[in-house]
């Protein structure tokens, strides 16, 4: 998830679009956005990648906005109970929230940057005792138990509105402890051990 | 790598337990032996009735023949587990263990439950311990930052069980740090 050009991680969050507006004429290149003009106009709105955005905006020929994943309403909803909001639908299934907010940050200047950044470690570190709760509660059920009728639906919809980032974090911690568990209950002359 | 990622970053427990099994332990020797090479050492000889000193994983091998009896080390006792319990549930810090006693102790309670006292305290008394270090490591999930971490007296099984996820969430706190300092101004 680095500046690391080969990184899938990166490649997928830089995908993500982006509002930008632009403040010059850029002859011929109306079709990114879509559009049937030629040019694109000075102060018209397309969305752009961010992989396409980032050297667009380095280069002062627009001006973005805050996409709609990091806007105030996430954000309060955020400080109020990170656990109650769903990350994997604010961007869509493939990419990651915090791998965007991390593009998105890289791009900002030092005060909405580091704002930024708090609120994105705030919301992982949040999150993360839920995430390894769960796991361990799963490693436990077993690979056939998830999602069936004994559990009740808010940690199944915690469960769903993960972000990638948090399902490999998940998938380590269940992984770990079912091996734990299997070692814990096989006794060392081969029998199964009753504790 | 071709290791599945919850394999690269910890060992398995059965390769802990094989680590362990190579501390020496006491027994009481029912065959004699002379003093023999092995690959890690030479060990013996054995005289019964007196006691020797060899590694775990021989006295295993004699026991399940029924060639030897195993003394409990010192720790694995009730006197010292409840005490250990009680100062862990006391205390804010974890309480001192042997490094490995979660695999010997395994093992030992397996193979030779004939030659421990009072089994049955000692597993539920392992089992407190277990459960209330664990509940003492999820709450240090909430210190965690990205520089540093610090969990003294935490044993070799326990480190590989929360090693994975704890490094991959210090790296993913990592990339969501922003300096003020080093970045470019666009």
């Amino acid at each position: 998830m680095d500046n690391d050009y080969f990184s899938i991680d990166a490649i997928l969050a830089e995908n993500q679009k982006v509002q930008c507006k632009f403040k010059q004429k850029i002859p011929e290149m109306g079709h990114l956005g879509g559009g049937s003009e030629r040019d694109i106009i000075p102060l018209s709105k397309r969305q752009i990648p961010i992989w396409l955005a980032y050297i667009i905006i380095y280069s002062d020929w627009a001006d973005f906005d805050i996409p709609q994943p990091f806007s105030n309403k996430v954000r309060n909803a955020l400080r109020a109970e990170p656990r109650s909001v769903r990350l994997s639908n604010l961007v869509g299934a493939g990419s990651g929230w915090y791998a965007f907010g991390k593009t998105i940050m890289d791009m900002l200047g030092d005060e909405q940057g580091i704002e930024m950044s708090e609120m994105l470690v705030s919301t992982f570190k949040g999150r993360l005792v839920d995430v390894i709760d769960q796991a361990q509660h799963f490693a436990a059920l077993g690979p056939v138990g998830g999602g069936s009728g004994g559990v009740d639906s808010a940690p199944q919809m915690f469960r769903e509105g993960l972000d990638t980032t948090e399902r490999e974090l998940f998938i380590l911690a269940q992984d770990s402890a079912r091996r734990m568990k299997r070692w814990f209950e096989e006794g060392s002359t081969g029998a199964k051990r009753v504790l | 790598m071709s290791l599945p990622q919850s394999l690269q970053t910890s060992v398995t427990p059965p390769e802990l337990e094989l680590i362990a099994s190579q501390q020496l332990i006491e027994i009481i020797p029912l065959i004699a032996m002379e003093k023999t090479a092995f690959i890690s050492g030479a060990f013996g000889p054995l005289q019964p009735p007196r006691k020797a000193q060899i590694p775990l994983w021989m006295a295993i091998n004699l026991k399940l023949k029924k060639k030897c009896h195993i003394v409990a080390p010192e720790w694995l006792s009730v006197e010292f587990l409840q005490s250990r319990l009680d100062e862990e549930v006391s205390d804010l810090g974890f309480s001192m263990l042997p490094f490995r006693y979660a695999e010997i102790s395994k093992v030992l309670l397996d193979v030779a439950p004939d030659d421990i006292q009072n089994i049955d305290k000692i597993r539920s008394l392992l089992k407190d311990l277990r459960e209330a270090r664990q509940a003492k490591s999820r709450e240090g999930l909430d210190q965690l930052n990205r520089e540093e971490l610090s969990l003294s007296n935490l044993c070799s099984m326990e480190i590989n069980e929360i090693r994975p996820f704890f490094v991959h969430a210090m790296g993913i706190l990592t990339h969501l740090h922003r300096d003020a300092s080093t970045e470019d101004q666009l």
